[in-house]
């Protein structure tokens, strides 16, 4: 009984932790521009999250080295390093996003600028990396995340045309009066929002903050397999949300507000205040993964201490560059740059860089040396190796479409 | 373990260091290679550690900036980088076992500084995580 | 001496011809005791070639075996992998090695079992 508990709230945590600023944005914007269309990317990026988040955290799990960890073994100190420039760099972008999307939660619930509410986010954000612990930490922010599902009961409630959707989202085309080419840059964002590189860093180095062992290899497939897919739902409503919503009207969402649209006119205030604890939920557990994954990348990189599971005075280092990269995040959102902007450049730049975090995920998972007998199958690899190609199509595309494309505009 | 053979590049470099109870202390960066008096081919004396070694493997300009960072932390010290004797070393695995506690070795120096001058100052510092 | 003062560098025959660059150093445990760790390692040779990406994946060892993409390229980027025992190598300079026996005569590294 009390493994089946622990294994529901693994899955429950999956499913609320799955949605970030990223996918919401990314989400909305789509929905209310190109109806469901879309929808298939999301398809297409979840399982591609499912198969390598499996894959760095199995690695984690029979090495016990995070998959970061791994790679500068596997890819020599030069070309390691420039992946964790990038990484790191977009990574630190999310973390200013997210913060940003934190502070725009409570905005909306408290009608005070955003802004003001920015450094008391980071100090909090802060604050939580510092004292709570590791587990305790992503069950309640994920748990919390799955106040999102009132979207889902709106949606429901509203008794839409679901046939209308699903041909939608089944008959991928691009809608009258737009342009391949700009649905082919939201496609190209919306997969960067669902497979971002932090959360198979995070996802990995998770692994080995909570100890896990080959005892609990299923529990990890499960967790992945279960709650990711749900996750990506979950996303998914906000899109049809959007479509049903705000693509009649001809409304661009830029501003939280829109997304929230749905939900407060079909549940009401009520409705929109559990939505808010979602919002509130979903970016603040992001904001943790992606200050932690600044940290971890870097010191996993240098090979030193890193991690929650020791001591502070015992990883210095670890915890000097998480501080420093939220303080900076913070400050990044007090220019006053429009949130949802830096959202916008870090889900595309995500997409860019995909190829570098993935590919040496497949060499390491590969690797008997590390893994013993739980390397690849045959199938993984395959799909794998179809992934990879995959995102290296969408890597070279993405900067000539933004530039073509105006960044989407 | 008499006659194993290893690559170098593939088996010991960028390996992460673990010290006897299980911490991180840092990548492989180089190896001090030294030739014995007598003639003959080198031996692996030592491994390097640090922005000190790694500034110089990465080479370039890139290189030559890491190491530029490397002196400046090293606080008037010599410019040599962190060595870590091959006489500490216990087994050379997925990771590189060493016999000795963090403490004792040079490639703490960066980690003691910050955690004497910032970390350590914050409250809950050495607080268990529980 | 830095193993890096040997990698990258040019390796080169008493003819002036180039077997490549040097991409990683043959050790063998077998040296006088050293500490705590048994006989020290003692370099070996010299793995040389003019492409080394595939080298540092570790494809030459022969369990791994997957994914088979990657394998083949990284075969195919590492195919003229050429090994120079120490004794062979007359003078290390800075980014420079003579060898004393021609490149058309060095063999195939020997692929390691596991590591």
């Amino acid at each position: 009984m009390k493994r089946f508990v622990a294994v529901a709230l693994g899955i429950l945590t999956a499913i609320g932790g799955f949605v970030d600023i990223g996918d919401i944005v990314a989400n909305a914007e789509t929905g209310a521009r190109f109806g469901m269309s879309l929808a298939w990317v999301v398809v297409v990026g979840v399982i591609g999250i499912c198969l390598f988040a499996e894959m760095a955290g199995r690695v984690a799990t029979v090495s016990g080295r995070a998959v970061f960890d791994l790679v500068r073994e596997r890819l020599g100190a030069r070309v390691a390093l420039v992946n964790l420039g990038a990484s790191f760099f977009i990574t630190f972008l999310t973390l200013a996003a997210e913060i940003g999307g934190v502070a725009l939660a409570i905005e909306l619930a408290t009608s005070v600028n955003y802004l003001l509410w920015v450094p008391i986010v980071a100090f909090l954000v802060w604050l939580v990396v510092w004292r709570v612990k590791f587990d305790v930490m992503e069950n309640v922010f994920g748990l919390a995340g799955l106040a999102l599902v009132v979207a889902a009961v709106a949606l429901w409630r509203l008794g839409p045309d679901w046939g209308g959707l699903l041909h939608g989202a089944t008959h991928p085309a691009v809608p009258q009066g737009e342009s391949h080419p700009t649905w082919w840059f939201f496609a190209i964002a919306l997969l960067g929002a669902a497979m971002t590189p932090y959360e198979v860093f995070f996802f990995s180095s998770g692994a080995v903050e909570e100890g896990w062992s080959r005892a609990d290899l299923i529990t990890n497939r499960l967790n992945v397999y279960l709650g990711f897919p749900l996750g990506g739902l979950l996303s998914l409503t906000l899109m049809a949300g959007a479509t049903l919503f705000l693509e009649p009207r001809g409304i661009q969402p830029g501003h939280l507000s829109q997304v929230a649209l749905p939900t407060l006119l079909v549940l009401g205030k009520l409705g929109l205040a559990v939505l808010l604890v979602g919002f509130f939920a979903a970016t603040f557990g992001a904001a943790l993964e992606t200050g932690l994954s600044c940290g971890y990348s870097i010191a996993q990189y240098f090979g030193f201490q890193w991690g929650k599971f020791v001591r502070p005075a015992d990883a210095p280092r670890f915890h000097l560059i998480t501080l420093v990269s939220i303080t900076a995040g913070a400050g990044l959102v007090l220019t006053t740059v429009d949130p949802i902007t830096v959202t916008e450049y870090s889900i595309v730049l995500s997409a860019a860089a995909l190829p570098l975090t993935y590919f040496p995920i497949l060499v390491v998972a590969n690797d008997p040396d590390y893994m013993g007998d739980k390397v690849n199958s045959w199938f993984t690899n395959a799909l794998g190796s179809l992934y990879l190609v995959l995102l290296l199509v969408v890597a070279v595309a993405t900067i000539p479409l933004m530039i073509l494309t105006k960044a989407g505009s | 373990m008499a006659g194993r053979v290893l690559d170098a590049g593939l088996h010991l470099l960028d390996r992460q260091l673990v010290d006897r109870d299980g911490r991180l202390a840092g990548k492989v960066d180089d190896l001090e290679l030294t030739f014995p008096d007598g003639g003959g081919p080198p031996r692996v004396t030592a491994i390097l550690v640090g922005p000190a070694a790694l500034g110089r493997r990465l080479g370039g300009r890139l290189g030559a900036w890491v190491e530029a960072v490397a002196n400046r932390l090293g606080d008037g010290e010599d410019r040599r980088p962190a060595r870590v004797s091959f006489a500490v070393v216990k087994r050379i695995g997925s990771a590189v076992e060493l016999s000795a506690p963090k403490a004792e070795l040079e490639t703490d120096r960066l980690e003691a500084w910050t955690r004497d001058h910032v970390i350590g100052h914050l409250p809950g510092a050495s607080d268990a995580p529980d | 001496m830095r193993l890096t003062d040997l990698l990258g560098a040019e390796v080169i025959d008493q003819e002036g011809r180039s077997a490549g660059r040097v991409h990683d150093v043959r050790l063998v445990q077998d040296g006088p005791p050293v500490g705590g760790f048994g006989a020290s390692l003692r370099v070996a040779g010299l793995i040389v070639g003019a492409r080394g990406i595939g080298a540092r994946l570790g494809y030459q060892r022969r369990h791994v075996k997957g994914p088979w993409l990657v394998r083949v390229l990284a075969g195919w980027l590492f195919h003229d992998g050429r090994y120079v025992e120490w004794d062979r190598v007359q003078t290390v300079q800075p980014d420079r090695i003579l060898i004393s026996v021609p490149v058309r005569d060095l063999s195939q590294p020997e692929a390691l079992e596991s590591g």
